[in-house]
């Protein structure tokens, strides 16, 4: 499961927590220090975990509490409230609207999964019953079209690209244009790979959104990206000022901490994760219930709660 | 006074309580630079074990001394063990009139297709007659990727005597079964390297990474690449691990393969964070044979070991 390694850490950091007999600034930090490298070996971003083992020390002052169970219960709420904070930016994503185009584009770094997660959101709206279509503003990548065409009819969703258009704008805006025409109400733009380091693909991106006005931009990140994730998050959030997160390949053994990072970098909420190749293979994030399910759930939740 | 003048002069031992807190900024270092925790982890507790005890030379300072030791575990882990020179190895197939053959492999969207082609490219420059197995006969576009690719390759072609061609066979086709029928067409074509192209899996996914180990075993590839890319972070060590695993579990051979070394890719989206150079190498014990820097044919370059190390030392 998601962040499995990082909840039975973090639990068992806990646990000890439980079993000792005075609670004092050594114990605090030990578990501290647990927390800490769990997030690290996470991915979680080094900068970020710092300031949340700051954050934790400033909010438990164990002078003030008197009674053991006191303490414990103010130290596991300081620690859930910073993992609340870490994937919860509290910001609601874009809600599309009925009977009106609403245009999505997907930005992110090479081989993220942009193009796959395209065709699966189509997919997951298609199913709600809204008039879903995806135009491939990809014009670099070998095969990219090919690629969103056969994905887009195993899905049956209609799509919109070119094999002899090298300009990513005007294909962006030929489709958009085709597709408000004829009363799609969700249009994805599917668009390359790129990387801040590339200053001319950054501005590239910029022009197809200058072009096609999406009402919200979704940055789609890798689940297993280190800690190279929160420069690229930041760079993608002030060139593309994106609205939501999409973070992929968290089937297997990912930890996603890079991602989540990018949350806490950018404020913007992840919306779905991707399980898979296939279509069906994504599911809706919910932060809460996230930190919830990877801390080993209801227990947890009850002992914090009451 | 007597404390101050012994601090340098070189009789101090270095302890737990010296060393700990240096290693601890250190390993945190090379975190930030990407590299896996646990091997952070190992590597400092093996710097800190040599150090232990030794006696601080004449105005050597403790992080010095640290920071020496370690840049020699780096370079020691990222030095090459084995000869890098596949022309070599090419060949020698040559001589004994077989086609040479690369195998690459990895997870999904690592860059395993378009560095399969620079790796083309720089073959076609030393005039080879190359083959592509396009045996990635899952992921939509896969086939169509490689062609393009092939189209490209010949269109840059205009001098010397290298010759790319693809071997595909479609969609959902057993990709073994592909790479086997490739080999015997090269061979008999009297081309002198075949690419095999595979679909990107997870380490984890079972029925994916049994048809990997089948497609190795039954065709005995002369090297196996693993792609990965330099953006990855824990994940890679369970990434080699498991391949590795995969390699030799599901093969039901004696002498069962495994990765013979790595392409490290999307090299230019790091800065430097150039940790997962070292994750890769300390897993496997394998050489880095190339490393990614870019979009386009040429952006295939050799890894610098002492660039890397600068990169993981640097403040
Ligand atoms: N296992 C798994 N694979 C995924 C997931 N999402 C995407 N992939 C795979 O990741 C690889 C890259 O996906 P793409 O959709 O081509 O990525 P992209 O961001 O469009 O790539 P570029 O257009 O080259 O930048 C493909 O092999 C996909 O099948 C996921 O959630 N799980
Ligand atoms: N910036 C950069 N991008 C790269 C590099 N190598 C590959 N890419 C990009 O990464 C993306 C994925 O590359 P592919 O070659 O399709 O990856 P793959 O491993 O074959 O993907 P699957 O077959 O879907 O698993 C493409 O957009 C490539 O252009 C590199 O060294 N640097
Ligand atoms: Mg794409
Ligand atoms: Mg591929």
């Amino acid at each position: 499961m998601v962040l499995a390694d990082l909840g039975r850490k973090i639990n068992s950091a806990f646990t000890e927590l439980t079993k000792a007999p005075v609670i004092d600034e050594k114990v605090l930090d030990s578990l501290v220090r647990e927390i800490c490298a769990a997030l690290l070996a996470s991915d979680v971003n080094v900068m970020l975990v710092q300031k949340l083992r700051a954050n934790i020390k400033k909010n438990v002052n164990l002078e003030e509490l008197a009674n053991g169970a006191n303490k414990k219960r103010m130290i596991e709420k300081a620690v859930m409230d910073e993992l609340y904070n870490l994937v919860d930016p509290q910001v609601e994503p874009y809600k599309p609207v009925k009977r009106r185009a609403n245009i999505f584009m997907m930005v992110g770094l090479q081989g993220a999964g942009k193009t796959t997660t395209c065709t699966k959101i189509a997919s997951f709206y298609q199913r709600k019953g809204w008039k879903v279509a995806l135009v491939c503003a990809d014009t670099f990548r070998a095969g990219a079209f090919d690629q969103l065409k056969q994905n887009a009819t195993k899905a049956k969703i209609p799509y919109y690209g070119s094999y002899s258009e090298t300009d990513p704008v005007a294909i962006a805006l030929e489709g958009v244009e085709k597709f408000k025409a004829d009363k799609f109400e969700i249009i994805i733009v599917d668009t390359s790979g790129r990387h801040k380091q590339e200053v001319e693909l950054f501005e590239e991106m910029k022009q197809i959104s200058a072009a096609v006005k999406p009402d919200t931009t979704i940055f789609v990140m890798d689940g297993t990206i280190g800690q190279a994730a929160e420069s690229q998050a930041m760079a993608f959030k002030e060139a593309a000022d994106f609205g939501s997160i999409i973070m992929t390949k968290m089937d297997g053994h990912a930890k996603g901490g890079g991602a989540i990072s990018a949350v806490a970098a950018t404020h913007s909420p992840i919306i779905f994760i991707g399980t898979g190749e296939h279509l069906q293979d994504m599911e809706r994030f919910e932060p809460r219930s996230f930190i919830r399910k990877v801390l080993g759930m209801h227990d947890m939740r009850d002992m914090i709660e009451q | 006074l007597f404390s101050y003048f012994k601090s340098f002069t070189g009789q101090r031992e270095m302890t737990a309580e010296t060393l700990d807190p240096v290693m601890m900024t250190i390993k945190e270092h090379l975190i930030t630079q990407n590299v896996a925790t646990d091997i952070a982890e190992h590597l400092c507790q093996s710097v800190r074990t040599s150090l232990m005890g030794k006696k601080l030379g004449s105005f050597e300072r403790i992080s010095t001394a640290v920071r020496n030791s370690m840049e020699t575990a780096l370079k020691r882990i990222l030095t090459p063990k084995t000869s890098l020179d596949i022309l070599r190895d090419i060949e020698q197939a040559k001589s004994e009139k077989r086609p040479y053959t690369m195998c690459f492999i990895g997870v999904n969207g690592v860059g395993k297709s378009t560095n399969l082609s620079k790796v083309c490219f720089w073959l076609l420059q030393n005039n080879y007659k190359i083959l592509i197995a396009a045996c990635d006969t899952f992921r939509s576009g896969a086939v169509e990727q490689l062609r393009v690719h092939a189209r490209n390759l010949r269109a840059l072609q205009t001098s010397g005597s290298g010759i790319v061609e693809l071997f595909e066979r479609g969609y959902g086709k057993d990709s073994a079964g592909i790479a086997k029928d490739a080999i015997n067409y090269a061979a008999v074509n009297q081309f002198d390297v075949v690419l095999v192209d595979t679909a990107g899996r997870m380490q984890d996914n079972e029925p994916l990474m049994r048809a990997l180990s089948k497609l190795v075993s039954v065709n005995q590839p002369d090297k196996i690449i693993f792609v990965g890319e330099a953006l990855v972070g824990n994940e890679a060590v369970d990434q080699l691990t498991k391949f590795n695993q995969a390699l030799k579990d599901f093969s039901g051979l004696q002498n069962p393969r495994h990765i013979d070394g790595m392409i490290l890719t999307k090299f230019d989206t790091i800065d430097d964070k150039v940790g997962a150079a070292l994750s890769m190498t300390y897993i496997t014990g394998q050489p880095i044979y190339f490393v990614g820097t870019g979009q386009t044919y040429t952006d295939l370059k050799n890894l610098k070991v002492s660039h890397v190390v600068h990169s993981l030392l640097k403040k």
